[in-house]
């Protein structure tokens, strides 16, 4: 039986720097990641297309690694809706030659939410579309390690990342892009958005970017700030009172991952869910 | 078809390479021990405090790991190095009283010319101490206080007994806690209330002995008001053995005052600058840094903008140029810890040549530092595959009212940006030169129009065309 006290570490960020940042890595309960058993695999054999959604609502941890044979396409939907629980959970992939890895996070669980994220563009032309979600509320801590490696030649990576902030709660992003030696003519984009919506909020940001090659172009940005007053004030001089509008903005935020779910249920619960917790943080 | 490469060629070094024949009076044993400590300071006529100072920093350096991130630093053997080097010269007035082979390498390196043509006072530091130092003095008459840090030890005690080793405390780090116990030389530069001083200061800083450790102190301090410029250049001659240079600067800049602080540098490619730059800026205090990073082995320098008053703000401007046989981790941090806090950083980094050059950043919002905005923009040139670059910034955030942006790229010359020039009547080589400098030229605008020479002179920016 695993000390329940035992902390280990989750995950690491590719490249260490100074530790008061405290961001070189995540630690998680022993006894969560316990939960996470073997995992599943997932294999989508050349030349297909096909999408997997996955919600964890009460596992603790879970682990799902996905392989792509050339010219395969694959969206996997994941969201962590999970209640006051922590939780932790792993999602690889690996591409092989102009094979396509969709990807729609949604962080919106755990009383304390670890998430890594790591894809290999191994073969030539394979792409890695990814994009996610968080909404960190109460004392919720959020963290998140999302890894693209592009390996192949001609690899294609785009890295979206929403987030909206409130209460107390805490998060680290890390996402980084990486660059080896041989992937000539690639390119990576990253970037993150992210809305703080409470005095009390702690946001960490560590966008990385990593070569070892020259014929590259990678690019990324992260933009941090408060909610668009504006926008707002204009919302507020069309009726809409001050806690609608304000749900109304953090929804636009966030939308562009939302649309991306081909599920309209599971899209509406989680905008549901999301749109309560900022009614409760009034 | 195969991708045109871009050859540039290494910085350009004969010039820093002269070396001198060792003339050194004294030399401490190689290695750090508690006697050789006590004896540089014996040596140096400390004040007891300063004795025991360097001490207790003893005792931190010896209980300090080494950093867990960055570049490896294990060829960097303590046992080898020697802290301190006094060279046969007394510091003096006059150039004609330095010795010859000396004033003949600070000739060389220009610094007599720049001193009569566009600085206001220099100071000259050769290995462990200072040989030299002047001022102009309409600024004495003014209160301007620009010396080594022995005199100021000696003449304004209390001043560095307030300020010496505040802002980086030998347990920052453990070559903070290096420097507190082994420092010698630098330069004191005090600026009394209101005063503004319209011509640029230089320190100069060159290590010529062999497996030596250069650990320089800076301690600038802007009264209310006051403003100033300051300039540092480093060199050292190549050697098989590795240098050290570790040096410390502490900047304060009191409220409303604005300090500019230029580097230049330019170490041997043996040489490991782990080096701290810390300024602690007061209400509508301004800072700005600009810092050329282009010789040593290995350098981990990132200075610190700590805005501590409302409305303070830092402005970094920085350049890194990582070839052969160089690791270059450079950056730079802020702490926005006061409201209306605002700064910029703006970097470019090249590599070639299997150089690895590594952008660093931290950029810290605490929660009592309402609209603070940020704004970080760094660039990196990759030459060739053989070399790495890496960008690593941090963003450590707290409350609702912060405004943060980040931005950051990464790549080689755009054969489209080549081709448009050519398409104008441009050579090849040609237009890839002026992207080249265009990609530098942000950096080179910051600085004062010999040192932006200088740089060009640095980077050497020799093109060929060549089929890669």
């Amino acid at each position: 039986m695993t000390d329940t006290k035992e902390q280990i570490v989750f995950s690491e960020i590719p490249m260490r720097t100074w530790r008061w940042l405290g961001v070189n890595e995540a630690k998680m309960p022993a006894c969560v990641l316990d939960e996470a058993g073997g995992g599943r695999l997932i294999t989508v054999p050349k030349g297909t297309k096909a999408e997997a959604v996955v919600v964890y609502r009460e596992e603790l941890a879970g682990k799902i690694r996905v392989e792509l044979e050339e010219g395969a396409e694959f969206h996997l939907i994941r969201a962590v809706l999970s209640g006051d629980h922590p939780h932790a959970d792993v999602v690889e992939a690996v591409c092989e030659k102009d094979a396509l890895f969709r990807y729609t996070a949604v962080e919106a669980g755990g009383s304390e939410a670890a998430s890594k994220l790591f894809v290999n563009l191994a073969g030539e032309g394979s792409r890695a579309d990814v994009s996610a979600l968080y909404f960190a509320d109460g004392k919720r801590r959020v963290d998140m390690n999302y890894i693209i490696r592009q390996e192949g030649r001609h690899t294609d990576a785009t890295m979206m990342v929403h987030g909206a902030m409130t209460g107390e709660s805490e998060k680290v992003f890390r996402g980084t892009l990486d660059f080896i030696k041989g992937s000539e003519g690639s390119v990576g984009r990253e970037r993150e958005e992210v809305m703080l919506l409470s005095p009390k909020v702690r946001n960490r940001s560590v966008p990385l970017m990593l070569s070892g090659e020259a014929d590259v172009d990678g690019h990324h940005a992260v933009s941090i700030g408060k909610m668009d007053e504006g926008k707002l004030f204009y919302l507020m001089s069309r009726g809409i009172d001050m806690e609608e509008a304000k749900k109304l903005v953090v929804e636009a935020a966030l939308a562009p991952v939302l649309t991306r779910i081909p599920d309209k249920e599971l899209a509406g619960e989680i905008r549901e869910e999301i749109e309560g917790r900022i009614a409760d943080d009034k | 078809m195969a991708k045109k490469k871009t050859f540039i060629e290494d910085i350009e070094r004969t010039l820093y390479d002269i070396r001198n024949e060792d003339r050194s009076v004294y030399k401490s044993d190689s290695g750090l021990t508690e006697e050789i400590v006590r004896d540089i300071s014996a040596r140096k006529n400390d004040p007891e405090w300063m004795t025991e100072f360097r001490l207790k920093a003893l005792d931190v350096y010896n209980h300090t790991e080494l950093p867990t991130w960055g570049p490896d630093l294990s060829e960097l053997n303590m046992d080898n190095i020697v802290t301190y080097v006094r060279p046969d010269a007394k510091m003096v007035g006059s150039w004609d009283e330095v010795p010859e082979d000396i004033k003949d390498t600070f000739d060389r390196l220009g610094i007599p010319d720049a001193e009569k043509t566009s600085l206001a006072g220099v100071g000259a530091q050769y290995d462990s101490e200072v040989v030299y130092h002047s001022i102009q003095e309409s600024l004495t008459k003014q209160g301007v206080v620009y010396t080594d840090m022995e005199t100021a030890l000696r003449e304004y005690e209390d001043i560095v007994k307030e300020y010496f080793m505040k802002l980086v405390p030998p347990k920052d780090h453990k070559f903070a806690a290096l420097h507190g116990a082994v420092w010698s030389g630098g330069s004191f530069v005090y600026v009394p209330e209101g005063v503004q001083v319209k011509i640029p200061l230089q320190s100069y800083f060159r290590l010529n002995a062999a497996g030596a450790g250069q650990f320089e102190h800076t301690l600038i301090i802007l009264e209310k008001g006051a403003s100033l410029h300051f300039i540092e250049g480093c060199s050292a001659p190549k050697y098989n053995v590795t240098n050290l240079h570790a040096g410390c600067v502490e900047l304060f800049v009191k409220e409303g005052a604005r300090l500019r602080y230029s580097t230049i540098e330019n170490w041997s490619r043996n040489m490991m600058n782990l080096n701290t730059k810390r300024a602690l800026v007061e209400k509508d205090g301004i800072i700005e840094w600009v810092s050329g990073s282009f010789g040593s082995h290995v350098s981990m320098l990132y200075p610190t903008s700590i805005l501590h008053g409302e409305n303070a703000k830092c402005e970094f401007t920085g350049v890194t140029f990582a070839g052969h046989g160089q690791n270059l981790d450079t950056g730079a941090t802020v702490v926005h810890a006061a409201p209306h806090t605002s700064a910029t950083i703006n970097t470019r980094t090249i590599s070639k040549d299997g150089g690895i050059a590594t952008y660093r950043s931290g950029v810290k919002v605490t929660s009592n530092a309402p609209f603070a905005k940020c704004s970080v923009n760094c660039e990196s040139l990759m030459l060739d595959s053989e070399s790495r670059s890496d960008t690593l910034p941090t963003m450590d955030i707290q409350g609702d009212e912060a405004d943060i942006g980040h931005e950051a790229k990464i790549g080689r010359i755009s054969d489209e940006a080549v081709y448009y020039l050519m398409s104008r009547g441009i050579s090849e080589d040609e237009a890839r030169a002026m992207i080249v400098r265009g990609f530098v030229e942000p950096i080179a605008k910051a600085l004062p129009l010999e040192y932006a020479v200088e740089m060009n002179n640095l980077i050497n920016i020799e093109l060929e065309g060549t089929m890669g």
